[in-house]
This record gives structure tokens, C-alpha cells and sequence, in this order.
């Protein structure tokens, strides 16, 4: 079987090709997916690279069965993974919800669309709640939002390792932007950089017998007694919240002695990241914090970068309609900076926006 | 020298009518080729049509820059915002326009989009196959992961179908070097040259000029602006 990177060299890529090299580099074995824009590219490589690597694809009927084939798959020790987007997101949402109840090592890849509804196939970053707190459950899962195609290929291998180390389903948020446009990124070999993936495991049909040695797995996600129920929530909640420390990312420039920080994820986070600088040209003490992880959220972070800034206010830019903005609210709730909102709704946000922003409500 | 060894010339027809189909890997130049292509001919003072032919998503395409492209005085077939009908994917369109494209007077540039099916996409174009004055240029870049080996560019042109000639279109965005540039390009013209295909022309941007004259290669050399990241994808 050919090595998937030679060389590490520069290639000019979409984020969706992106996407399914990282895959290919992580180890994935398998891929189970239903087509749907503005992900299909990834599905579209990766099964025209899978065959040559020896990896493998399935197209279910739709997305609630894609997802639950990598439920199945993940259990029987396969590194398997799902892409999605907008109404593939939601119907996907049943098996994310068994992924949390049952702890399965799932990575799926959210290629944000707009919304309401299923036909919207453009660009937007309306899928934050979905991604973050979708199904019946507590949002007991792990989302990386990237901003360039290099934090694509990085955070779909770092993704896998995190799902298969924790054991809770991990999403990669990007969105219909990342997903088709193009720039230049570095192809590596994980392992040829020192990055050690996390060995894969069977679930299910282990050696040894039950009170012979070893422990029931209890792989469940059907709770009949209210009791249980509560037991069984409250112990991956406890184990949720030990972990979010290992797991949380962020990025924040300039927030020293910023009176105004700018909150921003994903795409839109370049433009906030260009509007800060020119603002700081101009004099105008601006501080830029992009939070990585949405889940579980860097809320001690951006506490303390307020704390220290002393900031009069934070503008929460989005290409959504306040989603980030809640998110952000509830998580750095009782903080009493005041917070400003630019929401752009399936509408790219450039650094003018912010700029103008900024010096609209300074 | 940048180019050495053995050469295969083609030669971009200039007299008569010019109908050339760009088709090639996703992403890589086939919209920017055939936007420059039509532009340079409009600039000679010839009618030409540009095609925006993707019939897999139609709105990821020239339908952002096509405003501008007009303004330039070039005639393009393409959707734009309000003639679209909130069809995202439930179902290909093909825009009337594009299928009696040939049926225009002038030059046809048609822009293939969503590559892998290359050439046969044309089955949409009304007489394309039958036209003698077709000529089905290969865009390629030499640092997309699908075609930056000699072999991987042979078995992409093998899956593609007929192709009359290839476009060199090596780059690396913001970040390219003349040496990414010819390394690229050289491991394209080893492939074609195997495969007895001839280069069409090498694309280079403007602002490559000064640095990588004319004279160093022994193929045409274009000059293009970029006009796709202002499509943002």
C-alpha cells in the first residue's frame, strides 16, 4: 500500500480536499456519508483516494444511517468518520445524540450552511447551536471551529486523536467558505511529525467473560428508570467538565489593554484578526479572542482577557444570527461587559465590517 | 532554460472561429483560463461568449464575479442571483443559454465545471462533438495533491478522455515560487510528453512578467490575472 504523504510539500487545495487527505493521513479506515453540499468533495476524494490506500466507503440511504453506521463501525475498533451540513446536520443529530449516551469515538466533518431549512446550499455559520447542543441530550461532545485549510488538515488529526483518547464525538465546524475555496497548505505525515496516534479498539466481542475478569461495557443509549438515567448523565457530565481543561482551545491577540474585544470563530476570525490590526494602526486599542473549541467553550479564557483588559465592551461578530452570541453569553455569564453584536447572516463578514463596526459603537 | 528536451507545439487556432472547452481537475484554473482566454480574445476585437457550464452547483461558480465580468463588456452565459430560484442541489441545472451556446455568433469559451467528468459534460452542448473547431484544453496544476506526480498526472489524463491539449497552470496561490512553478510545470510536460499530448500554453500571472520572461520557455506563454478569489471560493 503506497504511503498517503511522501514528501510534506505545499498544495493548493480546497478545504473539502483538505479534508479527506487528512483523513486518509489520520489512519480513517472508513467513510460512511450521503451526499449533500457544501460537503460533497470530501465524500467525492475520498472515494477516489480510498480504493488506492485500501480504506474503505459506504453511501447509505441518508444521513441518519451514515451516521449510525459509523456508531456501529467505531464500536467494532474501525477509525471511521461522517461529513455533513445543514439538514444532514440535523438528521444526523439522532446518532450524534448515541454517540454521547454510548461514549462512541466518532469524528464527523460540518461543512456549515445556511438556514432556516434544507435547500439553502451557500455559505453561512448558522450550524453553531446545532453542532455544539444539538439532539436530546447535554451537548456532551467536542467542536473544533478552523479557519484556514492548514487547520483543517490539523484539526481532523488532532480530532480523531481527541475522539479516540476521550471517547466523545468530535466535530470539525467549518462551512460553506472553507469548504470550497482554495489556498495553499502543508500535507504531513502525523507520525513523521511526532504526533502519535491513538490506537483504535474494538467496543464490542472483547476477550475474557463478564464477571470472569472483566467488566460489562455497557455500551447503552436506552434508560428505562429515571433514576438510572440521572446516574448515567451525571457521570459523563462529571467526566466532561474533568476533561475541558485538555481540550479547550482558543486564540486571543491583543487583549492587554484592549477597551474592545472582538469575539469571533471560525472564517469570519481572519477578518477579525485583519480588522484588530488595522484598528491598532489607527489607535484603536481593539483585542482579538477567537474561541477554538465552541464545545466545551474557553469561558475562563475570555473571563480573564476581559479581567485584564479591563474592556468596556466585546463585539461578537458572526455570519449567523447570534448564535455565537449566545453561546459566548451563557458561558461568561455575570460578567457585566457591555456586548455588541455584528450578525451577518450567510453573508461573509470582511475586516471592514469590523472596523466600521468597532468604530460605530466606541 | 526553463523548459528543455523535446517540445510538442500546438498551436491556439487564430483565424476562423475559436471554440475552446476548459476542462480539468476540480480547482484547477479551469474558470481562470477560460475568464483570461475570453478577455484576451474580446481585447482582439473578436465576439466571444464565455459558458459557464457546471451543472453540479451552479452557484459556487462565476455567478459572484459575473457582475464584473460584464462590466468588462464580456458576453457570458452564466446564472445570475435573480435568475436563480433557490435550487441549491435538488436537481442540476443546465441554463438554455449554455445548451444552444454554439448557436452564438464569434468565439465560444466554455468553462467545464466540476472536473471529474471532464469532456463528456459537452453531451450537453448542442453539436460540440460535432463541431471541427473544438479543442478540449486540459487545465492542470502541478500542485494539486490529485496531479503533482508524472504518474498521477498520466492516470488523470487517461480518466479524462479526449483531450486536444494541456494548459500549464502551475501555482501555489500567494505562496508560489518560480521554482514551484517550473517544478510543477515540468512534471505536467513530462507526462504530456509521454502521452503524446501537446501543451496549448503555459499560464502565468502578470505579475511573474519581469521575473519569468518569454524567452525562457519554449512554449507560448499567457499572462492572466486571477479573477476567482474575488469568487471568494
Amino acid at each position: 500500500m503506497p504511503k498517503v504523504i511522501g514528501e510534506t510539500k505545499k498544495s493548493f487545495v480546497t478545504g473539502n480536499e483538505t479534508a479527506a487527505w487528512a483523513c486518509l493521513a489520520a489512519g480513517a479506515e472508513m467513510m460512511f456519508g450521503y451526499p449533500i453540499t457544501p460537503q460533497n468533495e470530501i465524500m467525492h476524494y475520498w472515494t477516489r483516494l480510498a480504493p488506492k490506500y485500501g480504506r474503505g466507503f459506504l453511501q447509505t440511504e441518508d444521513e441518519l444511517s451514515a451516521g449510525f453506521t459509523v456508531c456501529g463501525s467505531v464500536q467494532c475498533g474501525k477509525k471511521a468518520f461522517t461529513a455533513t451540513a445543514g439538514p444532514g446536520n440535523v438528521l444526523m443529530q439522532e446518532p450524534f445524540g448515541m454517540a454521547e449516551a454510548m461514549r462512541l469515538p466518532m469524528l464527523a466533518i460540518i461543512q456549515q450552511r445556511g438556514g432556516p431549512s434544507s435547500g439553502t446550499v451557500v455559505y453561512s455559520q448558522q450550524e453553531v447551536t446545532l453542532t455544539t447542543f444539538g439532539g436530546n441530550g447535554e451537548g456532551m461532545r467536542i467542536v473544533y471551529s478552523t479557519a484556514t485549510h492548514q487547520e483543517i488538515y490539523d484539526y481532523v488529526i488532532k480530532g480523531f486523536n481527541t475522539a479516540w483518547k476521550y471517547r466523545f464525538p468530535v466535530f470539525i465546524l467549518g462551512d460553506g467558505y472553507q469548504a470550497k475555496m482554495r489556498e495553499p497548505m502543508e500535507m504531513y505525515d502525523p507520525e513523521e511529525r511526532g504526533i502519535e496516534m491513538v490506537k483504535t479498539y474494538p467496543l464490542i466481542g472483547l476477550p475474557g467473560k463478564i464477571t470472569e475478569g472483566r467488566e460489562p461495557q455497557h455500551l447503552c443509549n436506552i434508560y428505562s428508570l429515571e433514576e438510572e438515567l440521572y446516574e448515567v448523565v451525571m457521570k459523563v457530565a462529571a467526566e466532561y467538565e474533568s476533561i475541558q481543561d485538555q481540550i479547550v482551545e482558543y486564540d486571543e491577540k491583543n487583549c492587554d489593554d484592549a477597551d474592545i474585544i472582538v469575539v469571533s470563530h471560525g472564517v469570519v476570525s481572519r477578518a477579525a484578526d485583519d480588522a484588530v490590526k488595522i484598528l491598532r494602526a489607527q489607535g484603536i486599542k481593539a483585542g482579538y479572542f477567537r474561541p477554538i473549541t465552541l464545545r466545551p467553550f474557553p469561558a475562563k479564557q475570555l473571563r480573564a482577557a476581559i479581567a485584564k483588559s479591563g474592556a468596556k465592551k466585546l463585539l461578537i461578530a458572526e455570519s449567523a444570527y447570534g448564535q455565537l452570541d449566545r453561546l459566548t453569553k451563557q458561558e461568561i455569564f455575570g460578567e457585566t461587559v457591555k456586548i455588541e453584536n455584528l450578525f451577518m447572516p450567510g453573508v461573509g463578514i470582511i475586516d471592514y465590517d469590523i472596523t466600521s463596526k468597532v468604530k460605530s459603537v466606541l | 532554460m526553463i523548459f528543455t528536451g523535446e517540445v510538442l507545439r500546438f498551436t491556439l487556432k487564430q483565424t476562423d472561429r475559436i471554440i475552446e472547452a476548459y476542462v480539468g481537475e476540480y480547482a484547477s484554473g479551469k474558470s481562470e483560463m477560460a475568464i483570461n482566454r475570453a478577455l484576451e480574445l474580446k481585447n482582439q476585437g473578436r465576439q466571444v461568449t464565455l459558458v459557464d457550464l457546471d451543472t453540479v452547483e451552479p452557484f459556487y461558480t462565476l455567478r459572484i464575479i459575473k457582475k464584473s465580468l460584464q462590466e468588462m463588456g464580456l458576453k457570458l452565459i452564466s446564472f445570475a442571483r435573480e435568475e436563480s430560484f433557490g435550487l441549491g442541489e435538488t436537481g442540476a441545472m443546465l441554463n438554455p443559454q449554455a445548451r444552444w451556446a454554439l448557436m452564438n455568433e464569434g468565439d465560444v469559451i466554455l468553462d467545464i465545471g466540476y472536473g471529474v467528468h471532464g469532456a463528456k459534460t459537452l453531451n450537453l452542448v448542442e453539436g460540440a462533438y460535432e463541431s471541427p473547431d473544438l479543442k478540449i484544453l486540459a487545465v492542470i496544476n502541478g500542485t494539486r495533491p490529485m496531479t503533482d506526480t508524472q504518474a498521477k498526472v498520466q492516470e488523470y489524463l487517461r480518466e479524462l478522455g479526449r483531450v486536444d491539449a494541456i494548459v500549464l497552470n502551475t501555482h501555489l496561490g500567494d505562496q508560489s515560487t518560480p521554482d514551484i512553478i517550473k517544478s510543477g510545470n515540468d512534471l505536467i510536460q513530462a507526462a504530456a510528453r509521454e502521452m503524446g499530448i501537446p501543451i496549448a500554453y503555459v499560464a502565468l500571472e502578470e505579475k511573474w512578467r519581469e521575473i519569468i520572461p518569454v524567452a525562457d520557455y519554449q512554449l507560448p506563454i499567457k499572462y492572466i490575472k486571477r479573477f476567482m478569489p474575488g469568487a471568494i471560493w
